[in-house]
């Protein structure tokens, strides 16, 4: 059992039901789940470790609630997040304009977060495109024009996953050392992480 | 103590190695030149009065806490220690207990330090090594301190920094120092406590960071260990200090949610059927584990009462849905517990942990993640209002002014038939209520049957006898018992029938 230390924290936003905690699942364990299963007590937090080139970062991924009821407090969710992840169902025209609103405060609040803009539930759209409700395109637009990267993914197949992850790691890596202060030298230490708890429960 | 110093130290010139009581057996310097046995029994006796010393000790800082209090408020805890020394004799044999608790600190703080310093030292093996026995030697007199949480941690850590070798003097000193500075610095705002002790964390680290060239993982151990001393240390003064208003919201907030007893788990959309055994007994245990981070001192311990209560939250939510929870469940579910538990000093707590965490745990880690849960729970109970709970403005404030309960409203039609009904409330506590009811009501219907059964038997048991005396009786009656008066004739007594006896039978009688 290993001591682990997360290097940088972030935050799955995103209109309930949009498929957050899917799409974390989908990510640590390689699993989309229908139906009842048993053996995991919940993905709300996971540390993962992430080979980017030589170096192993690991990202602390927070789900958060996406209820409008909760809205108040995400401020205190994402603050001191390096990298947000804003859901969005591509089924879903509503679930964007929450996605807008998110962009919007993390614009205000959290200058060193990057935003990953992931519309979600790709698969439903390629067997029936009659349920896209997001243009990939108007999506690309807004992504372009708040400096964010866009990805479709999804969780049931798996598609694009892995690489927004990816993606957020070595941008991390990359943007490090730029912000890599004494005080970040800091914050990094007495971190002390087990992400065994995690494989554990997972795996048996 | 003055004494004992100086036995000590005539024991150790002379090398007497047999035993101060003379009973023959090698002495030891660690049991002050006594032998195993002697040193036991001394050492009972000493310990005896030890404790009732401190029992002494204890209830006279009570009432002398409770006088200074009575007089002024805020009188901190030295000066009236400083004030009532002088009434005692110090350096007496018999001393009263509050000087020799003085003199115990003073000596003790020294002490600790020579011993550590020259347990470090590899120059003199042989010194540390008796000075080490001396530094673990149970005295009774030695290893008292201010309380005992605060004496344990200091052993803990030296324990922990000797295994460091040379740095860990280093950081000793350092850590002892900063306690020193820190106390003498009451007067400062929380922030700038907090800027203290964050700016400590941060230059300890940096140096740690240096000296283990880069190895983080020592360098966590090593922060944890001084977090839990310092901070173990410093707690009286820095928890819920006057300086801030925490106080008031501490209260305030307990207010908050002693007003907000209606609300029920419905309002909230808790994913959580209490009426599965499973469910209400993790349930239980997570409000057991918040009101417990209360009791803890270390930040880091008070994260990971929080982080428990949220693992008891993640499978009670589990065990309902059958399914893992996302955040969007477990956030109400937290906002019900904490509602339901109505933490102490819940805002003391949360400032209190921003305050003097070590700031990496909570940014990032998971602890980090379930108390920002935890704010986040928090924050949503202060500004609740009608619509978070999806009630119209007039319900909810009926229901804040007490004039209606959701409660009475749901389970209205169950409510009056609860009593004799079938358990059918919706609330499980009611339910479980109705449960036991019903078990006592059969079990005294069980006890009245067996009483019945016991009274009959009991009069059973009265009547038989009589029944069999009246039988005994009839049958006396019956047959009545004839005495035969028996003649008793002694053979050839009276031969009065011998003449009626065929001649060969006739008894001949001799003479002779």
């Amino acid at each position: 059992m290993s001591a682990m230390r997360v290097d940088a924290k972030v935050v799955m936003l995103g209109k309930e039901s949009v498929g957050k905690t899917s799409l974390v699942e989908r990510y640590v364990h390689h699993r989309f789940l229908v139906g009842p299963y048993q053996n995991t007590i919940g993905a709300a937090f996971v540390a993962k470790p992430i080979q980017v080139g030589e170096k192993v970062i690991t990202l602390g991924i927070w789900d958060t609630a996406g209820s409008e009821r909760y809205e108040a407090m995400s401020r205190i969710y994402y603050r001191g997040a390096r990298a947000a992840i804003v859901c969005y169902d591509l089924t879903d025209s509503s679930s964007f304009q929450r996605a807008r609103f998110w962009v919007k405060e993390l614009q205000n609040c959290e200058e060193h977060c990057k935003i990953y803009l992931c519309g979600t539930k790709n698969d439903l759209v390629e067997g029936d495109r009659s349920l896209r409700q997001i243009d990939y395109h108007d999506a690309q637009d807004f992504a372009e024009e708040i400096g964010a990267q866009h990805f479709e993914t999804s969780s049931k197949t798996g598609n694009n996953v892995d690489e927004l992850f990816q993606k957020v790691a070595e941008d991390y890596n990359s943007t490090a050392f730029q912000y890599m202060t004494a005080e970040e030298t800091g914050v990094d230490l007495g971190q002390k992480k087990d992400s065994y708890f995690y494989s554990c429960c997972h795996n048996n | 103590m003055s004494q004992r110093t100086e036995r000590r130290g005539i024991h150790v010139d002379q090398s007497d190695l047999l035993c101060k009581k003379g009973c023959g057996y090698y002495g030891n310097a660690a049991w002050q030149g006594l032998c195993s046995k002697c040193w036991r029994e001394e050492y009972q006796r000493v310990r005896q009065k030890q404790i009732q010393d401190d029992w002494a000790l204890a209830e006279k800082l009570q009432r002398e806490e409770e006088a200074a209090y009575a007089s002024s408020h805020g009188v901190q805890t030295q000066s009236h220690s400083q004030a009532s020394t002088p009434q005692q004799q110090p350096g007496h044999a018999s001393l009263g207990p509050f000087s020799k608790f003085e003199e115990k600190k003073t000596n003790e703080k020294t002490r600790k330090v020579t011993t550590v310093k020259k347990f470090f030292s590899p120059s003199s093996r042989t010194a540390s090594k008796k000075e080490a026995q001396e530094g673990r030697t149970p005295s009774p007199s030695i290893s008292r301190h201010a309380s005992f949480e605060s004496d344990q941690v200091s052993k803990d850590f030296v324990d922990f920094l000797k295994n460091l070798q040379k740095p860990g003097r280093d950081i000793h000193k350092q850590c002892r120092a900063f306690i020193v500075t820190m106390s003498g610095k009451k007067e400062l705002s929380a922030e700038e406590l907090s800027e203290c002790v964050q700016d400590f964390y941060q230059n300890m680290a940096d140096r740690l960071m240096s000296h283990f060239k880069g190895s983080s993982e020592s360098v966590e151990q090593v922060m944890d260990q001084v977090e839990k001393y310092i901070m173990t240390r410093l707690y009286k003064s820095v928890f819920c200090p006057e300086t801030t208003d925490d106080e008031k919201k501490d209260l305030a907030t307990q207010n908050r949610i002693r007003a907000l007893h209606w609300v029920t788990i419905q309002m909230l959309c808790v994913s959580m059927d209490e009426e599965i055994p499973e469910v209400s007994e993790n349930v239980v245990k997570a409000i057991t584990d918040v009101i417990e981070m209360d009791s803890k001192r270390v930040p880091r311990d008070k994260l990971a009462c929080i982080t428990r209560c949220s693992k008891h939250i993640f499978s009670a939510i589990r065990i309902t849905k059958n399914e893992p929870a996302s955040a969007d469940d477990f956030l109400p579910a937290l906002i019900y517990i904490v509602l339901k538990a109505n933490p102490p000093r819940i805002q003391s707590n949360i400032q209190y942990i921003t305050r003097f965490c070590n700031p990496s745990r909570l940014m990032t880690g998971e602890d980090g993640y379930y108390f920002t849960n935890l704010c986040c729970a928090v924050a949503f109970i202060e500004k609740l209002d009608a619509q978070s709970l999806n009630l119209s403005t007039e319900e909810f404030e009926r229901y804040m002014s007490g004039q209606a309960s959701p409660r009475y409203s749901s389970s209205e039609g169950d409510w009056p038939s609860s009593g004799s009904g079938p358990a059918t409330a919706t609330n499980p506590v009611l339910a479980q209520l109705n449960h036991n009811l019903e078990l006592l009501s059969g079990l005294s219907d069980r006890q009245e049957t067996l009483m019945e059964a016991a009274q009959s038997l009991q009069a059973d048991l009265l009547s038989w006898p009589e029944t069999v005396q009246r039988e005994v009786h009839n049958i006396l009656e019956k047959y009545p018992l004839e005495i035969v008066p028996c003649t008793v004739s002694a053979i050839d007594a009276n031969n009065m029938d011998n003449e009626n006896l065929p001649p060969p039978l006739t008894p001949q009688v001799f003479a002779g």
